[in-house]
């Protein structure tokens, strides 16, 4: 809001024009020619503009409202006769804000009914938008969103995390998120102004993952004609993420274990050892405890990048999640895009929290993604979803007795009490109204699996 | 060889260059206007538009209300932005032109000249220049 825009005091002919003066929605009105008659009280606040210079001048002008031009909603009624209501844009206002608000807009008619220009009114919606984003904050950090008690307690330790330079471990299934985690650690840390170099471990061979990370100096090998630097080298004061480092070779895997030990390493072909300040961030969708075991990675370097380490849940773990993550990759296509897809309706949001999501919320963007092509306006349906998904589903539906529904619903239940209350049964089962013996019967029969972790004991999951 | 850019809809300048797609292009040396050319602008994220300017190598952007933060990141570019600015097409390139486009006739209501040579609108950087 201006906040400098000088009150007039306009002489108050009419009840109507006094009502109008006292209300905090902006009000205009214009003529045929779309020039601003009339301009009230809280119209002069919210655009900064005082009535004096907005009077008889064309209303896009004054309004600066996003919709104005080729989409203007006072347009669409007088060519239709149909009003518009609640409908949300930006306005410009002259501090150069952009103030989020809604707008309505009537046409205007003479005793006769002949159509004389048209009103229009709209509502600042800052402190609504302001309340809104701090509700959101709860449940989102930078792009990550989460009301998954699991996820919670990542959040929770992740400024800790990101403030600490040390060696960071994401564990987590494909599509789980795990290279988003790595930038929102790097953009909390106060290595944010740095780069952030990602590298898939897994996608390169063996020597041509060495000389992208370390780099080469000319001549090393034919071909090499002049020096290049390696990914830690770019990632120098920043962050480098390797990702699936469980398919390193041992080879790699000896050269990385020097790299966070003494933070040293050689180019190809080089005389010298560079020093690196990068930080490290890993990831693998691999049981690296496993590999360890089975011999396929190295003890210590297991242990060199075990410092701090970091779960992702699986989608099909965090099914509370499903509806918000839908709404975020909606306004994300949305703004995108430069659609109105306005959600998703209650049938296909069912079947979104009924798929297993293999593929996570990877999968779960791209169906929402898919969908965007199919749906042009109103709210993703079914319809729009590919044909796996909804097969799989009717299919599902068809099968499933009410019994193994009731099942499905039941084990649900009980994770989430059990993940709420960090898997200590006594407080799942009083939060559940059951005896504890009672949750301990149905943990057995519906065969949900528990962690070793057991709630009485110190968290343990992240250190 | 100057080069300016302003952001129109139906012959006037646009209201808001947040929201704006055509560009009206208008290239003049010593002996004045040597070409005119139109663009689109993409309608996606504001980085998109500024970069869009850069590409087409701008010295001056002439728009409408403007946001903060738009302004902020075509000014990043080196391109100097003249907001807040109202009127039909032709007469604002001629005034940019002539160097007279600080006149309180082309400013958007709302943001007329306040002392001596400063209007009051978004951020304080325009020049009277061309």
């Amino acid at each position: 809001m201006s906040g400098g825009t000088k009150k007039n005091k306009p002489t108050m002919s009419t009840p109507t024009e006094a009502i109008l003066e006292s209300i905090s929605d902006g009000v205009f009105t214009i003529d045929m020619e779309w020039r601003i008659t009339s301009f009230n009280r809280a119209a002069e606040e919210i655009t900064g503009v005082p009535r004096e210079e907005a009077i008889m001048r064309l209303c896009s002008e004054v309004f600066r409202c996003s919709m104005c031009g080729a989409n203007c909603a006072l347009l669409l009624t007088l060519e239709t006769g149909k009003p518009i209501i609640g409908k949300s844009g930006y306005i410009i206002n002259s501090d150069g804000n952009r103030i989020p608000i809604s707008i309505s807009t009537a046409m205007l008619k003479d005793a006769k009914g002949k159509v004389v220009g048209g009103a229009e009114t709209f509502r600042d919606l800052s402190e609504v938008e302001a309340l809104r984003r701090e509700l959101d904050s709860r449940f989102r950090v930078g792009d990550l969103v989460s009301r998954s008690p699991l996820m919670q307690r990542v959040f929770e330790v992740l400024p800790a995390i990101a403030a600490s330079p040390s060696t960071v471990l994401i564990l987590g299934e494909t599509g789980t998120g795990k290279e988003l985690m790595a930038r929102t650690i790097h953009s909390l840390s106060p290595r944010r102004e740095g780069p952030f170099i990602a590298v898939n471990c897994g996608a390169l061979p063996d020597t041509l993952l060495e000389s992208e990370l370390f780099g080469y100096r000319a001549g090393a090998f034919t071909g090499a004609t002049k020096d290049k630097p390696g990914r830690f080298a770019l990632a120098s004061g920043g962050t480098i993420f390797l990702d699936e480092i469980g398919d390193v070779s041992p080879a790699l895997q000896v050269r990385f274990l020097r790299v966070l030990q003494e933070r040293t390493y050689e180019p190809l072909g080089a005389t010298r050892s560079e020093t690196t300040d990068a930080r490290v961030i890993v990831a693998t969708n691999r049981d690296l405890a496993e590999l360890t075991r089975s011999g396929a990675f190295r003890e210590d370097l297991f242990y060199r990048v075990n410092v701090v380490r970091v779960q992702l849940p699986p989608l099909r773990r965090r099914q509370e999640d499903i509806p918000l993550l839908a709404e975020h990759f909606i306004n994300r296509f949305n703004r995108l895009q430069g659609k109105a897809i306005q959600g998703i309706d209650a049938e296909a949001l069912s079947l979104l929290m009924a798929h297993h999501w293999p593929g996570n919320v990877r999968e779960l963007a791209n169906v929402i993604e898919r969908a965007f092509i199919m749906c042009n306006e109103g709210l993703i349906s079914i319809d729009h979803f590919p044909e796996e998904l909804t097969a799989r589903g009717a299919s599902t539906a068809r099968s499933a007795d009410v019994r193994s529904a009731h099942d499905m619903l039941d084990a649900q239940s009980i994770r989430t009490a059990l993940e709420r209350n960090n898997y200590n049964r006594l407080a799942a089962a009083r939060e559940l109204g059951i005896h504890k013996t009672t949750l301990f019967r149905r943990i057995k029969k519906l065969g949900i699996a528990l962690p070793q972790q057991d709630g009485r004991s110190p968290k343990t999951s992240k250190q | 060889m100057r080069k300016a850019a302003f952001a129109y809809w139906d012959n006037r300048l646009a209201p808001v260059f947040d929201s704006a797609r055509q560009l009206y292009l208008v290239e003049v040396d010593t002996r004045g206007i040597a070409l005119e050319t139109q663009e689109m602008l993409p309608d996606d994220q504001p980085a998109q538009k500024a970069l869009r300017l850069a590409e087409l190598t701008v010295d001056t952007l002439v728009c409408g209300a403007i946001s903060r933060s738009l302004h902020e990141m075509v000014s990043a570019y080196g391109i100097r932005v003249i907001p807040f600015v109202a009127g039909e097409l032709r007469e604002i390139i001629l005034a940019w032109q002539s160097g007279n486009l600080q006149e309180d006739a082309f400013a958007m209501p709302g943001c007329r000249r306040q002392r001596r040579s400063l209007r009051k609108c978004g951020l304080q950087s325009r020049s009277n220049l061309p």
